[in-house]
């Protein structure tokens, strides 16, 4: 009997209306409007690969050492690097990274041990084509200039 | 466009030669212990006989290899032992059950870190499903899938899954198979084994007698090869069919 | 009563593989009389990458982000099952602290997962709103994923051995302050659709499955145990210090979608209950157990599964005692699920062949891997 009344006054989708009205209200409103609203990505962010530089003296902290490309599961890394007679160091030449192949594991990251290879918060990494996936040395020592669009 | 010497430079060291060296070295030292009991029909005794002294080496390194994270020098001792399975034999109700009813067409119970499996004869595998679920309440049949051992005489490795509810216990058939040599369909005993053994023969290219349906599943139906077994490198795939239908020169 | 009135001819039909409510690319084959489904068929494997075969050319280590692919709603749960896995191979176990963090992170997960579901269901039936709501909630999990890891979907979040990172500040606040915040949530969503009669008239008695026919499909996880098996491998084989939180399995009786549904709901209230009791009591030590740097296990094999949103999700994984598994095996739910379609939408209508369709909450990234 209950359950009819229920039936006949429509209660079940007044129930779901007022859910519906409630949230509307200006306070519960979630969406962020993207591009003008830039989001606040974590701190851990595995985003675009970059390569630190020793602030003090400009130098590349790489040490060459090619752990990264060997714990890479697609093996998109590649380090080229020289023996540098004086110091019988090796000396970062090329790196590149192949984030069109990329997971963004953070495999790389954990390998390294001088924190050189980091991922980033950047995460706008769209390009137009396939070769502007490929980062070089001077994109990942200096950062990725995604394209600013003005509204 | 570094792209290119990337995945040549790259994939050929890591893929090519290293899992291949490394298949071989194992299964020509594994006939010794696990697969005797399941291949070697002629020494039956033996393998019996074997199969106890066989695990009193063995239970020192999984004994050690718990400490063998603090310890060190635990730890070179843990890889060079186990060049086969470490299995103890596994004794209950329910395998003196199962010998009483196939007797040898089940050639061994063990026990490998606390999962128990049992290797049967190639024509039992049906029975024995049948037996389980009908008589032990082995009703839900997990998976079924296959291992590639192409050294061995009988390469493939056919294992079934099963589980039962009332004794919460699972457990493993393993039956070995010659290439080309037809296994028995499940399906009459348990529905699931129908997709589970399509996907066997897609990937395998072991054929079940008595199936309803044997097809491929994951791949087109044209396809050629069976990609996982050993044989066929990860970069190895059908050329002729992705030309066709893909227009492209390789998957890659 | 297909052909009493009118003698139609059968109709075979493509849905999808571009079907909305197919939830991916999968393709169903349907044979029509009118407007009853007389059998279905199947076609997967658009998606099929061959994870198995990639299993058997990476290392142990480098595999971990491929089976985050797999389930990519509930990367947590593939990345926790195989983790597991490994360890067992290795007879290793993950630390007290790593346990219970793996816990959380795993429930939230399920939380998520079910929230999609949830969401793209209703949809399908024809309730657009729970949609955005179920997002907005799974978006707070996303964050919660997204500040512990740094990834959002394909996680990575666990190490053979433990964990890579140490939880960050204010990571239990968080998780609580979620905990507080959605479970007046989940009784919103229930005031839209449970006594909703649309909601009701469309899903009961439609594509059921009993306990023996799921016993016989080897359909396990939420659609089990609304047929009433009361089953979960939480309970059954506890894993990761599961067997020290006090939640319960819901169960239904008939096995219909409705059921499921019900189960579901259920389900997301009890992860939240787990998570509680797992943050209120994170032990603290470390984070890794002691495993080697280079995982290399002894010669043999294990099967461990887990209880993934959607079902038992094992790992069958034959090692040869190099750094690369021999062969690795993926036992994956909604593959098995979905193979119970054609029982559950033999002789329902076209329209409630979407609803079995969503009602087996199927992702196609892990049915064709």
């Amino acid at each position: 009997m209950k359950n009819l009344l229920k039936k006949i006054f429509l209660i079940d989708l007044l129930q779901g209306l007022r859910v519906t009205f409630r949230t509307q209200h200006p306070k519960n409103i979630v969406t962020e409007q993207y591009p003008q609203q830039r989001p606040m990505v974590a701190e851990r962010y595995r985003g675009a690969p970059r390569l630190n530089i020793n602030p003090e003296n400009g130098q590349t902290l790489c040490i060459a050492c090619d752990l990264c490309s060997l714990a890479c599961p697609e093996n998109l890394i590649v380090v080229g690097w020289e023996r540098n007679p004086e110091t019988k160091r090796k000396d970062l030449v090329t790196f590149t990274y192949d984030t069109s192949r990329c997971m963004f594991c953070g495999l790389c990251e954990d390998a390294c041990p001088v924190d050189a290879l980091e991922l980033t918060q950047d995460f706008e990494l769209a390009s137009y084509s396939r070769e502007g996936a490929i980062f070089d040395r001077q994109t990942l020592e200096e950062g990725i200039r995604p394209t600013k669009y003005r509204f | 466009m570094p792209d290119d010497p990337k995945p040549e430079g790259a994939n050929t060291p890591e893929s090519a030669p290293q899992p291949e060296p490394a298949a071989p070295q194992s299964p020509s030292a594994e006939p010794a212990a696990p697969v005797a009991p399941a291949t070697a029909a002629a020494p039956p005794a033996a393998s019996a006989g074997g199969a106890p002294p066989a695990p009193a080496v063995p239970p020192k390194p999984p004994a050690a290899a718990k400490p063998a994270g603090a310890a060190a020098a635990a730890r070179p001792a843990a890889p060079k032992a186990p060049a086969v399975m470490a299995a103890t034999p596994w004794e209950s109700e329910l395998t003196a059950d199962l010998a009483a009813e196939f007797g040898d067409r089940i050639s061994a119970f063990q026990s490998y870190l606390g999962q128990n499996f049992l290797v049967c004869q190639p024509g039992a595998a049906i029975p024995i499903l049948e037996s389980l679920r009908d008589n032990h309440g082995f009703e839900y049949l997990v998976d079924v899938t296959a291992v590639h051992y192409p050294d061995k005489p009988e390469p493939f490795e056919l294992i079934h899954i099963v589980y039962s509810f009332e004794r919460n216990e699972r457990i493993r058939l393993k039956t070995r198979l010659k290439d080309g040599e037809k296994a028995a369909s499940a399906v009459p005993v348990y529905i699931t084994a129908d997709w589970l053994e399509r996907e066997v023969y897609d990937m395998f290219g072991i054929e079940f007698e008595g199936h309803p349906n044997m097809k491929r599943i994951l791949l087109p139906d044209e396809w050629e090869t069976f990609p996982l077994r050993k044989e066929n490198s990860i970069l190895k795939m059908d050329q002729r069919w992705v030309q066709e239908n893909l227009g492209i020169e390789s998957g890659q | 009563m297909p052909g009493t009135f009118l003698d139609s001819t059968e109709l075979v039909l493509n849905m999808g593989p571009q079907h909305p409510s197919t939830h991916g690319v999968l393709r169903v084959i349907v044979k029509l009389d009118g407007e009853r489904v007389l059998g279905t068929e199947c076609v997967i494997g658009y998606l099929h990458r061959g994870v198995e075969k990639i299993a058997e050319n990476r290392t142990y280590t480098m595999f971990g982000p491929y089976v985050d692919r797999m389930d990519y709603v509930a990367a947590v749960s593939n990345g926790l099952g195989y983790c597991l896995a490994v360890e067992k191979l290795l007879n290793a176990e993950a630390t007290p602290r790593a346990q219970a963090v793996r816990v959380i992170l795993t429930e939230l997960n399920r939380i998520g997962s079910h929230l999609l579901w949830l969401g793209t269901h209703a949809l399908d039936i024809g309730a657009i709103t729970p949609l955005f709501y179920c997002m907005r909630e799974r978006e707070y999990t996303l964050n919660i994923f997204e500040k512990y890891c740094g990834a959002r979907l394909t996680t990575h979040a666990f190490r053979i051995g433990g964990l890579q990172y140490e939880t960050y500040d204010g990571f239990e606040k968080e998780v609580l302050e979620f905990c507080d915040l959605f479970e007046p949530k989940v009784d919103e969503y229930e005031e839209l659709l449970t006594g909703n009669r649309i909601w009701v008239e469309r899903l009961t008695s439609v594509g059921i499955l009993n306990a023996d026919d799921c016993k016989a499909y080897g359909v396990t996880g939420p659609m089990l145990r609304a047929a009433g098996v009361q089953w979960d491998i939480r309970k059954a084989m506890p894993y990761s210090g599961y067997d020290k939180y006090d939640f319960m399995v819901p169960t239904r009786v008939n096995g219909d979608t409705y059921d499921r549904y019900m189960v579901r709901m259920a389900e997301m209230r009890q992860s939240v209950r787990i998570v509680r009791q797992a943050v209120a009591d994170i032990p603290a030590g470390p984070i890794m157990a002691k495993v080697p740097k280079i995982i290399k296990p002894p010669v043999g094999e294990a099967y461990v599964s887990i209880e993934a949103p959607k079902g038992e999700l094992g790992y069958y994984i034959v090692s040869d005692g190099s750094t690369q598994p021999y062969r690795c095996r993926v036992r994956p739910p909604s593959f098995v699920n979905l193979q119970a379609l054609d029982k559950m939408a033999r002789g329902s209508l076209v329209a409630d062949l979407v609803a079995v369709i969503g009602t087996t909450d199927i992702v196609l990234g892990e049915v064709d891997r």
